[in-house]
């Protein structure tokens, strides 16, 4: 064997089981495929040969394409669209400009949500300072996270291809502005499966008071098995649907349930031998160990009072701030993909809720803290190293004001913008107080180093050991990708 | 001499040099018997092509000007300006030598180990034989072949045996023994009706097991309404059947009519060719009925997007290319959604051939708009009635004298306000614009649909059966060319989706894909057999299909398995024993329900909200409310659940339904512990264990007695001494519980205090989560 060809061996050792049996079954004929399935077949489990899915174990932990910098995500989303410009993008031109009439060239060819007419610039509404050795800007919003940038990565120069709200959080989370494709976290669980069988893989949280616009799409399975859809930890009523027992029947009572479905099915696999009775023996099993773990993990009351000091916790409550500290407990148990969603940063102008001078800063208000609080505490426990934190929202603003139907409005705000927006990771392989991509001097194009949507889902997946092209699905005949035809892998934050 | 044909005049001086010519001989020589046989393409090279060459040589990429997909393309010149394969010269070919190249840099394919010996030798000697390309397999119309001859002759019940034998002969197995008496009902009754037998028809079945008996209750159940239902619910995942629009909003659809209709055809045994037209094109058949026009829900089953500001042609677009896709997935069992942007990447279809394709769909009146427009007014079967009756009434007025009408003017007022108190619901159908409005239809290219490139007319792939000239070229003539007898894939596809249905999976076990890149048939003589004999003998109807396939041996044999077989054939792809799979999400659903005594058997009409959990449906910018049926409504077939697209019903999702969103030709069957929190502890359930529980006590004194009679109630066989001491070893626990803690059970706002109820429950609770009731055997 020569080198080259050892090379190749590797490789192929390297690729995951479900990758070569995909691979080694495609297009085999029938002459082959019953020496096949002679062999292997019956060792492997009961797999499904089309999608080389484990059908008995979906959320087995599977091992990556090469090996990974992080092992688990923790998606921070601020569904409505946080504004760059007053956070992280500093532009002190634009402050010159506030006020005046927005040049045509600005607006020409363009298609705006609500703009109509000539709109006026807007200047940053908050302070901004420098901070850390990194010397990131931060606005005084922020005043927990400014701590925090050394530990950051910025990327400046975000854009999308849509700019309205369902649609542009398809595309962040499901690499498709239309519905039916797997969010991130399907993919990702599809491909690495779970560490912690006790617990959903792949588990969501909403706060803010509803879901993001695009439903739970952004969430969903799309064509993949729905095992891999995420699984919505509800802060009212069960945690995760249909796990509490029925009132008035004791976990010793459901315990002796199990057991004696499990004995009775074991007599059964006995007689008739089908392997796939073990399975539901053992997913009996599993589900009441998750009916311990679940409400245990997601029981923050346990907490020490330090910690619910860092992050603002109240146990009980429904908020960003206790999503934060869930999102440690399930990382700390290696859940793969935990995907929080906050919403309400919609900031137009149009009503109190929407105005960058009051509904948007306490938006600020409600996530500084946890963010902060969330990292520090990743960092502490030595979890910041394989956990990637990502922050942002599907598009960013315009650097004018809004004035929808042509009027100037009560309160201040900004219109839905596709060019430009920041977003940030941490930990998980990142470069630390680093910023990549730069805006014009009025934050309204990126002009260096920008990141598209499937940039960003290219390389997340890249830190988690796989590569966005191999990691395919086949569904009505096309290997189906989350970054479909796209995505360049962001080479130059990955530490 | 230029450089290009100094190239060639070496080239050709190759075959003659002494070291090329000797190894051509010393092969052909060595391999004498083996080289006389012909290479099957199909078999033994399309799968090196498909897996090693074609995703740089194929539809999408063509590297070096090269491509494997069609004959004419692959001999045509490269981009060196000579062809790479140069048919009877192996050795001359440049793919031979670029594939045997020693520098790793310039072998074939650059990635991945290099050929085996033995795919070389045969690609060699494909080549040397003169590099023929066959259609795939499925391009092929089926031919009726001969029935094999087979040892066990005695076994055979029908020509499905002789071809299933045969195969199990050649792969050293033997037939299981035929299922129990109780076991086949079980089987029989979920499989023709998605209901658990009667204990009657049990019982009827262990009094006399024979052919004949069995047969009977074959007819009777393929007669009964609840078949239709059943197979209604397969056919809703190709419809893509939901009660809402999709996208965004995901508003309400009144789209129940279309799947009333879907029930009535499979009842009426509707010939799957009549069944084809009128979902395809029933709107333009002459003079068409109003049932005809309900039909054409099919193809409005697409989503519509609500949203403001969003571009209403963009999402026609997309309904009429879901409507291309959806067509190729259910009739063609051909992946068609990857030419929208460039040729197939493996299948002999043109991107071009795409939109001629979407031309057949492009000129129908809807329009992505709010109102879903055009609809058709639709009244449930009651409502029709009532409206029948009274519009008979005032008919017999109006015949009456003037004077004597007089006497019923009050009569008169009341019954048309009743009339007009019967409001339709507006079902979207399908509709062709008139002559003037019609679109033209542009190739997208790349798939973008606001790039558009050359105009095309409606027309069907070259690699396809022609059109025929006397087919009229629009919907309808698709339709008619889609049940043509000379479409190779249509019976086929469709064949083999009834039988997955049986046994679990498809003889081709991609049902979604008859194409080069989905599995070949494990007996495809069977499949041609079954498919020819269908579409002549049976004239397309199910139910003569479904009846030859659950007559067979094949079909009754027992699910259990031995270690030796189980070694031999895990999957059971060579059939030597019965299907043993777990029910459907639908199936679980009802099964739960019928044991349990709570089914309604309320058919058709609007879809109901049985109860769901809190909180689920909460949506933005969606005022629709999940409102709890009331009565029996919260107790129908899963089939009448609203199916709302971004959330759809919570349990049935555990059990792998899809969102319907877009056609799903084949749901993957997964075994998750959310299943198990489904069946235990959904009040859905336990409320059917609740009623299990009243049905157990009512059926005995003795506890022994219940809880045996419940068991047989699920499972329709007695439980043995083992099992029965485990069941009672659990009711004592909990009834141990119950009476101790002075607890009750608290199920859907109701607290039940019965210890021994309670304790029951809990057994039933067991009961209905046993591997032996979630599974088909």
């Amino acid at each position: 064997m020569n080198l080259f060809e050892e090379a190749i061996i590797k490789n192929a050792e390297l690729n995951t089981r479900r990758h070569f049996l995909k691979k080694c079954l495609s297009g085999m004929g029938a002459l082959t495929l019953g020496s096949f399935l002679g062999g292997s077949l019956s060792s492997c489990g009961r797999s499904d040969l089309a999608t080389g899915v484990d059908l008995n174990n979906p959320m087995k932990a599977l091992p990556s394409h090469f090996i990974p910098k992080a092992k688990r995500v923790i998606y921070l989303h601020m569904a409505g669209a946080p504004s760059q410009l007053e956070l992280f993008d500093y532009k002190p031109e634009l402050q010159k400009l506030n006020g005046l009439d927005c040049p045509p060239s600005l607006l020409e060819g363009k298609r705006f949500a609500f703009i109509e007419g000539t709109p006026q610039m807007l200047g940053p509404q908050f302070d901004f300072k420098q901070h850390g050795q990194s010397g990131a800007w931060v606005t005084d919003r922020m005043p927990h996270f400014a701590t925090n940038v050394d530990d950051v990565c910025f990327l400046k120069a975000m854009h999308t291809d849509e700019f309205n709200h369902a649609p542009a959080q398809l595309l962040m989370h499901t690499g498709s502005a239309r519905l039916g494709k797997p969010s991130i976290g399907s993919w990702v669980t599809y491909g690495l499966g779970s560490e912690n069988q006790n617990l959903p893989g792949f588990v969501v949280f909403v706060s803010g008071g509803t879901t993001p616009s695009a439903g739970k799409s952004i969430w969903g399975s799309g064509f993949l098995p729905t095992v891999y859809q995420g699984v919505q930890c509800r802060s009212k009523g069960d945690p995760v649907l249909y796990l509490s027992d029925p009132k008035g029947v004791s976990r010793d009572l459901r315990e002796k349930t199990i057991n004696i479905i499990n004995d009775i099915n074991k007599k059964q696999f006995q007689e008739v031998g089908d392997p796939e009775i073990m399975t539901r023996i053992s997913q009996y099993e599993m589900a009441f160990k998750m009916q311990m773990s679940v409400p245990e993990t997601m029981d923050i009351s346990d907490e020490p009072e330090y910690i619910h000091e860092m992050y603002g916790t109240e146990p009980g409550k429904s908020s960003f701030a206790n999503n934060c500290l869930l999102a440690r407990r399930l990382a700390e148990k290696g859940v793969r993909f935990i995907q929080l969603y906050h919403y309400g940063w919609d900031s137009h102008g149009s009503n109190y809720k929407e105005a960058l001078n009051h509904g948007f800063n306490e938006r600020c208000q409600e996530v500084d803290k946890p963010i902060s609080a969330l990292l520090n505490d990743l960092k502490q426990r030595g979890l910041l190293d394989d956990t990637l934190v990502v922050w942002g929202g599907e598009f960013g603003r315009t650097p004018m004001r809004e004035n929808r139907g042509g009027k100037e409005m009560k309160f201040l705000g900004r219109d839905h913008h596709l060019e430009a927006f920041t977003m940030w990771m941490a930990g998980g392989g990142v470069k630390s107080g680093y910023s990549i991509g730069e805006t014009d001097e009025i934050g309204y194009y990126g002009i260096k180093d920008r990141v598209h949507v499937h940039d960003l889902q290219a390389t997340i997946l890249h830190l988690l050991g796989m590569d966005h092209e191999k990691l395919t699905y086949q569904f009505q005949g096309r290997d189906f990708r989350l970054t479909d035809v796209h995505g360049n892998i962001v080479e130059k934050i990955i530490a | 001499m230029n450089t290009v044909a100094k190239i060639k005049s070496l080239k050709n001086i190759i075959p003659l040099s002494l070291t090329g010519a000797m190894t051509i001989f010393a092969f052909s020589f060595s391999c004498n018997h083996k080289e006389k046989e012909k290479v099957d393409f199909n078999a033994e090279i399309r799968p090196i092509i498909n897996n090693k060459c074609i995703s740089c040589h194929g539809g999408v990429k063509q590297s070096g000007e090269f491509s494997l997909l069609f004959e004419s393309e692959a001999l045509s010149a490269t981009k060196s300006g000579e062809p790479a394969i140069i048919p009877g010269h192996a050795e001359e070919s440049e793919m031979i030598k670029r594939i045997l190249h020693e520098d790793p840099e310039v072998r074939m394919p650059p990635e991945g180990p290099p050929l085996s010996k033995e795919e070389v030798e045969v690609l060699k000697k494909w080549i040397n034989q003169g590099a023929k390309w066959e259609d795939h397999w499925s391009f092929i119309p089926p031919q009726q072949p001969e029935l094999p001859e087979v040892s066990e002759s005695d076994w055979a019940k029908n020509p499905i045996d002789a071809f299933v034998l045969e195969k199990m002969e050649e792969k050293g197995l033997s037939p299981s023994p035929q299922a129990s008496p109780a076991s086949l009902a079980r089987r029989l009754s979920l499989d023709l009706t998605g209901l658990p037998p009667t204990e009657e028809l049990v019982q009827r079945l262990k009094d006399n097991p024979d052919l004949d008996n069995y047969e009977k209750i074959v007819d009777e159940l393929l007669a009964s309404p609840q078949y239709g239902e059943r197979w209604a619910a397969m056919w809703m995942d190709l419809a893509r059947y939901a009660d809402t629009k999709g996208y965004q909003k995901d508003r309400h659809r009144p789209m129940w009519k279309f799947r009333d209709w879907v029930i009535d055809a499979f009842n009426q045994n509707m010939p799957f060719d009549q069944f084809t037209i009128e979902q395809i094109a029933g709107d333009l058949l002459p003079d068409p009925s109003k049932e005809q026009l309900i039909a054409t829900g099919f193809h409005r089953n697409t989503m519509t997007n609500d949203e403001s500001g969003t571009d209403d042609e963009e999402f026609r677009v997309a309904a009429v290319l879901d409507r291309v896709n959806t067509t190729w997935e259910v009739w063609q069992g051909i992946t068609f959604a990857c030419v929208q942007c460039h040729s197939h990447p493996y299948d002999p279809i043109k991107h071009e051939e795409f939109y001629e394709f979407y031309a057949f769909f492009n000129n129908t009146k809807d329009a992505d708009t709010w109102t879903d427009s055009p609809t058709l007014p639709v009244y449930t079967k009651i409502e029709e009635q009532e409206r029948q009756s009274i519009l008979k009434w005032i008919d017999s007025v109006n015949t009456l004298a003037p004077q004597t009408k007089y006497q019923f003017a009050h009569q008169i007022e009341e019954k048309e306000t009743k009339l007009k108190k019967i409001k339709p619901d507006p079902l979207p159908v399908m509709s062709e614009l008139p002559e003037e409005e019609r679109r033209k239809t542009f190739v997208f290219e790349r798939g973008n649909w606001m790039e558009h490139g050359k105009e095309v007319q409606p027309g069907v792939p070259g690699s396809m059966p022609d059109f025929p000239e006397s087919f009229e070229k629009n919907r309808l003539g698709l339709a008619k060319w889609l049940v043509s007898k000379e479409n190779p894939l249509t019976a086929r596809v469709t064949v083999n989706r009834v039988w997955a249905q049986l046994f679990g999976k498809g003889i081709v076990e991609t049902q979604e894909d008859f194409g080069s890149q989905g599995f070949a048939p494990t007996h495809p003589e069977l499949l041609d057999w079954m498919a020819t004999n269908w579409m002549h003998e049976q004239n397309w109807q199910f139910k003569p299909l479904l009846k030859m396939m659950v007559m067979s041996a094949t079909y009754r044999q027992s699910s259990e398995v031995s270690k030796e077989a189980l070694e031999k054939d895990a999957a059971n792809y060579w059939l030597s024993r019965g299907p043993r799979v777990r029910l459907t999400a639908e199936q679980v659903r009802d099964q739960a329900l019928a044991v349990s005594g709570l089914l309604s058997k309320k058919m058709f009409g609007p879809s109901v909200m049985p109860p769901q959990p809190d909180g689920v449906w909460q949506v933005i910018n969606n005022p629709e409310k999940w409102i709890l049926s009331k009565g029996e409504d919260q107790h129908r077939r899963g089939i009448y659940t609203y199916w709302r697209r971004t959330s759809p019903y919570p349990s049935m999702v555990s059990f792998d339904s899809p969102s319907r969103e877009f056609c799903v030709n084949r749901r993957i069957r997964t075994n998750t512990p959310l299943q198990a929190l489904v069946t235990m502890n959904d009040p859905v359930y336990v409320e059917a264990a609740q009623a299990l529980a009243k049905r157990m006590r009512s059926e005995g004194d003795v506890i022994e007695e219940q809880l045996s009679k419940g068991y047989e109630m699920a499972l329709f066989h007695q439980p043995d001494q083992k099992v029965l001491a485990s069941l009672k070893d659990l009711y004592q626990t909990a009834y141990q519980h119950f009476k101790e803690s002075g607890e009750g059970l608290e199920n859907l706002g109701t607290k039940q205090m019965d210890t021994e109820l309670n304790a029951l429950t809990m057994t039933a609770n067991a009961i209905l989560n046993l591997d032996g009731f979630i599974t088909k055997d």
